[in-house]
């Protein structure tokens, strides 16, 4: 139950309006707890019992493990041990990150399946929406030709990694806003060597306001979504039945 | 009924499989998932196609799979 999975009750709001996404804040979490919360979710979603919705959290500590993750990955495994940081095994796609307190993680649960079935341009529209919220937030980050994520001079800000159920999007993108960056250095992000790590924190040299970052983040994809997704997909000519298996 | 590989992607890349639910001679049922492709940063499950017996796997876990490859065969019951 959604009550309660959040120690942060201050922070949890579901706001059901009329718009073409509703937003779920479940405050600090821990992992296992949010990934249940999506799997309820994307499950009613499949069964179009529940509406597109986008689940935005805050992570307790955790390294994850995305399903192309080479154990290699890990530079000093002592440093996570010793931390007492655990290290998981996740669904999702890409390979090894870090979620903590202060890193805004949006876990969209989206049926594609109505809309444009292509899962690099859902991809790419994450991209461009974290870019967007993050320049609003005065941080210039955006893509990068060739490369997944949100990057700023060379440095990488935001994280992708999402899985596809019968269309219906679940996991994300995660966001450095003012989390602590140093466990990224004990690890090779994204199976990417000698990448660095960067946060709205520390390009700007001061904290970000979390509950703006939220704010931000839940308008501005709400906005891109409508613009990108809103029309149905026999309005923009793509057959439901082009996708077949067999 | 052969099963494979829907398109992905506009320009679709190549997937990687990483997870078959069941294997060889297996009955199988209409919906369920039956494997987990994997691509740069997405994995992608894909459900059983028709209720039937999976005769044969033509691509393994770790292999790579290209838009409209055979990934498998599924013997359908008949009604």
């Amino acid at each position: 139950m959604l009550w309660a999975i959040s120690r942060n009750t201050a922070a949890l709001r579901m706001f059901f309006r009329k718009d073409t996404v509703k937003i779920c804040d479940l405050g600090i979490v821990g992992y296992e707890d949010a990934l249940h919360f999506q799997d309820r979710l994307l499950r009613r979603r499949i069964e179009k019992k529940a509406p597109d919705t986008l689940i935005m959290v805050e992570h307790d500590p955790v390294v994850t493990l995305g399903r192309l993750a080479e154990r290699n990955s890990i530079i000093d495994g002592d440093y996570f041990e010793r931390t007492g940081i655990p290290v998981v095994p996740s669904g999702r796609g890409g390979k090894i990150t870090y979620h903590s307190p202060g890193q805004l993680v949006l876990y969209p649960i989206v049926d594609l399946g109505e809309k444009k079935r292509d899962i690099a341009f859902y991809i790419d529209f994450l991209e461009k929406t974290v870019s967007r919220g993050l320049n609003r937030l005065g941080v210039p980050a955006g893509r990068v030709r060739e490369k997944r994520g949100v990057w700023i001079r060379g440095k990488k800000i935001a994280f992708i990694g999402i899985a596809v159920k019968r269309w219906v999007t679940f996991h994300g993108v995660a966001v450095n806003i003012n989390n602590d960056i140093t466990p990224f250095s004990y690890m090779h992000p994204c199976g990417e060597r000698d990448i660095r790590v960067t946060s709205a924190k520390e390009w700007a040299g001061r904290e970000i306001d979390m509950n703006t970052a939220r704010k931000v983040f839940a308008g501005q994809f709400e906005k891109d979504f409508r613009d990108e997704y809103a029309e149905p997909a026999s309005k923009r000519g793509i057959d439901d039945n082009a996708v077949k298996i067999a | 009924m052969q099963l494979r590989l829907p398109d992905l992607s506009e320009g679709a890349e190549d997937a990687v499989i990483t997870l078959w639910h069941a294997g060889e001679t297996d009955r199988v049922i209409k919906g369920k998932d039956l494997v987990e492709v994997t691509t740069d940063k997405a994995t992608f499950d894909i459900p059983v196609p028709c209720d039937g017996i999976l005769v044969k796997i033509f691509k393994k876990k770790g292999e790579k799979v290209k838009t409209g490859e055979d990934m498998a065969e599924i013997q359908e019951d008949r009604s």
